[in-house]
């Protein structure tokens, strides 16, 4: 008697929602809700993460058509989660005003700390976290949509020209580019 | 020099820290519910919908070969020399009658 304890395979479900079985769709919601949420939380900010990972799967759902099993699903996942952060900010950046704010005292004091290493400064102490992370923040608005996807997933995450590349589906050329300048802008801005 | 680096080798360092330490906020069930519904709402992945997928994919990889097609078709037609047939059809089409004249009397 099959106790059922194989989970079926990503493919399988695939297969089966493709066929009508909406439902079947849950089983690949709850298996990678988890991953979806780590890969948008880096990209958009904390208060639109839950509904730019509810984009990623609705998105996924109208192009299940199209996963063709070259690579794995979680791949496949991961590539229209990056490109629906991007479009986010593509979003963002066409609605915006134009950030006329220079770097504030705070954070202009809390890099001269950093790169003069004064000892008794930690960064392990919650406002140092804070301080970066804004920091990090007030740098990246300041980039394109596309110069800021790259940027996060080339200098900070230290994927591959052709890993980046592949989940944003651009030219490696395009990648690198952008790659350069990105990291030119950002010393520029932090400088 | 050298300490510019190792400026910028420590602050990406702090960066990247920053970056991967962001908090990921949890969801809950409702969340899931909320996803679920709308990917109900859209309704089956209909075969029309299958098919067009399909079919634009294949389309779109046939641009490449049907633009060199028509590049080497025309370059072969200039090379027939067909414009001339032209002229002469277009004459004809206008005035059958002083084509037919020219042709056989060469008036």
């Amino acid at each position: 008697m099959d106790n059922g304890s194989s989970k079926p395979s990503d493919a399988e479900i695939v297969r089966r929602v493709i066929e009508g079985e909406i439902n079947a769709f849950e089983s690949l919601l709850l298996r990678y809700k988890d991953h979806v949420l780590e890969v948008v939380k880096k990209h958009v900010p904390y208060n639109e993460v839950e509904e730019t990972a509810h984009d990623v799967f609705v998105r996924a759902y109208q192009s299940l058509s199209t996963f063709k099993g070259r690579s794995s699903f979680k791949q496949w996942l991961s590539a229209i989660a990056v490109r629906t952060c991007y479009d986010f900010w593509r979003k963002r950046y066409r609605s915006r005003e134009v950030p006329m704010s220079s770097l504030t005292e705070e954070h202009q004091e809390w890099l001269e700390r950093v790169v003069s290493n004064r000892s008794g400064q930690s960064f392990d102490d919650k406002a140092s976290q804070r301080e970066a992370r804004e920091l990090l923040d007030w740098a990246l608005d300041r980039l394109s949509p596309g110069d800021r996807m790259v940027l996060e997933l080339v200098y900070l995450e230290g994927l591959s020209g052709r890993e980046a590349a592949d989940l944003l589906g651009w030219t490696v050329a395009n990648v690198k580019v952008r790659s350069l300048r990105a990291r030119r802008r950002l010393h520029n801005l932090l400088a | 020099m050298k300490s510019l680096k190792k400026d910028y080798a420590k602050l990406k360092e702090l960066l990247i820290r920053a970056y991967h330490e962001k908090e990921k906020p949890e969801v809950d069930e409702l969340w899931q519910v909320r996803v679920m519904s709308h990917v109900r709402s859209l309704g089956p992945i209909s075969s029309r919908e299958r098919y067009f997928m399909l079919f634009e994919q294949s389309v779109w990889r046939l641009v490449p070969v049907t633009c060199l097609l028509i590049l080497v078709l025309a370059a072969f037609l200039i090379k027939l020399d067909l414009i001339p047939d032209y002229e002469m059809a277009k004459l004809f089409i206008d005035d059958p009658l002083e084509f037919i004249f020219v042709e056989w009397f060469g008036v």
